[in-house]
């Protein structure tokens, strides 16, 4: 029986596919079974193996291998949610190969967002965390809402201009502090500790560093250790960028109190 | 009523969360629904137990089997729903009062909170094992009610 389905292409697709899932943060043993599930109903004998920083795709019939580069990205789970659907459809024979290359090129291509005032809203909801209900006081949680939303605001904008990893974190968190120490200086806030900690939630990587131990329980060693040394790193430079603003606030507080 | 503030605040913090990491619009609420249902449950456990374990073990559980739940029944990949209800139980802000007290050179808070973050996020990685296994007993009986509605996924 005569396939319709070049094995160059398919890899090629595949590819594209795990890499998509890869950077938009989709678990290592979710992409492997996605592309293995198109592969299969391809009729191809696909393996895939996939690391948090490479790709690799191929059939055993030959010794070829696809390597795809991949960089750490930020969440994009609307992205693979698509590309789940699509391979899904794929699988269950709704769609043939060649919709499913253009959906893919598509997907790729195409920026999925909600808009900047909903993201907004969310950073402020978000950084009202709680875990300090009934610890912090609520007018502190109110100022927590207003410091996150910068800092969240800092950290996207600073990511778009500066492509040194970890500097966008750190901005963030510089913002964050410079803001937290202001309003205790000032007298608004009661403490700055607690509107920090409450208005980093949306920059903190919580949710890496326990994925990253979902991928080693789930025997992705690799995987793990990468984002969980990566997850320590952006918290550290996030620390850095704190102790940075609250210390050039007291700094800018010794000075005009010296006068 | 403490317990319906929570409820309302962690529903909010969930969702705010999913809006930052565009998850996909029908997935929202049954992740919120899911966060915060996990963190009721995880702060009537820490009245019971004052510990870090725990109750964090038990809200990943909730999680866990809440999310396989919800991503047969609103055919999304499971991840999509524990990202976003993760947000108000990870130890971010842990980890980065850690790195904070590292920057500063304190030597002896850092070890503290690093240990704690592992603590937690290993409590919460096995507590999502355990629901996975749970979750695969009770999935022949939830197939049996999807199917009648469409063919199930492969989530």
């Amino acid at each position: 029986m005569e396939n319709p389905i070049s094995e160059d292409e398919l890899i090629a697709t595949c590819g594209k596919v795990g890499k998509i899932l890869l950077t938009s943060g989709a678990e290592t043993s979710r992409v492997e079974s996605t592309v293995e599930y198109i592969g299969k109903a391809a009729h191809f004998d696909i393996s895939c193996h996939a690391t948090i920083t490479a790709l690799f795709v191929g059939t055993n019939q030959q010794s070829r291998t696809h390597l795809v580069k991949v960089r750490l990205g930020d969440f994009n789970l609307e992205k693979v949610d698509e590309i789940n659907t699509m391979s899904r459809k794929f699988v269950e024979g709704k769609i043939n190969f060649d919709e499913l290359k253009i959906a893919i090129n598509q997907i790729d291509h195409k920026v999925i967002d909600f808009t900047w005032s909903q993201k907004i809203f969310g950073a402020g909801v978000v950084s009202v965390a709680p875990m300090l209900l009934f610890k912090a006081t609520w007018a502190d949680l109110g100022l927590a809402f207003f410091v996150g939303i910068f800092g969240y605001l800092g950290a996207q904008l600073a990511g778009r201009r500066i492509k040194t990893p970890y500097v966008a974190a750190g901005c963030g968190g510089f913002i964050v502090g410079l803001l937290a120490a202001a309003l205790q200086t000032v007298g608004i806030a009661t403490s700055a500790g607690n509107i920090i900690v409450s208005a980093l939630m949306p920059l903190v990587p919580g949710v890496a560093i326990t994925n990253s131990f979902r991928e080693i329980v789930d025997r992705n060693t690799i995987s793990g250790v990468v984002r969980a040394v990566d997850a320590i790193i952006i918290a550290g430079s996030i620390g850095a960028g704190v102790v940075l603003g609250t210390s050039l606030c007291s700094l800018l507080a010794h000075t005009i109190g010296g006068f | 009523m403490r317990v319906l503030i929570e409820f309302v605040i962690s529903f909010l913090s969930t969702v705010g969360f999913g809006l930052i990491t565009n998850v996909p619009r029908r997935s929202l609420l049954p992740a919120g629904i899911t966060g915060s249902l996990a963190w009721v449950a995880y702060y009537l456990v820490l009245q019971v137990d004052p510990g870090l374990i725990l109750p964090n073990f038990t809200a990943a559980i909730v999680i866990g089997i809440l999310g396989n739940i919800s991503a047969v029944l609103f055919r999304v990949p499971v991840n999509i729903i524990y990202v976003p209800s993760l947000v108000s139980l990870v130890p971010g802000g842990i980890l980065y009062l850690g790195m904070r007290s590292f920057t500063l050179g304190r030597e002896a808070p850092t070890s503290q909170y690093l240990f704690n973050t592992l603590t937690i996020a290993i409590s919460l990685a096995v507590g999502f094992v355990v629901a996975e296994v749970i979750f695969y007993r009770i999935k022949p009986i939830l197939m049996k009610i999807v199917t009648r509605r469409q063919s199930p996924s492969h989530s």
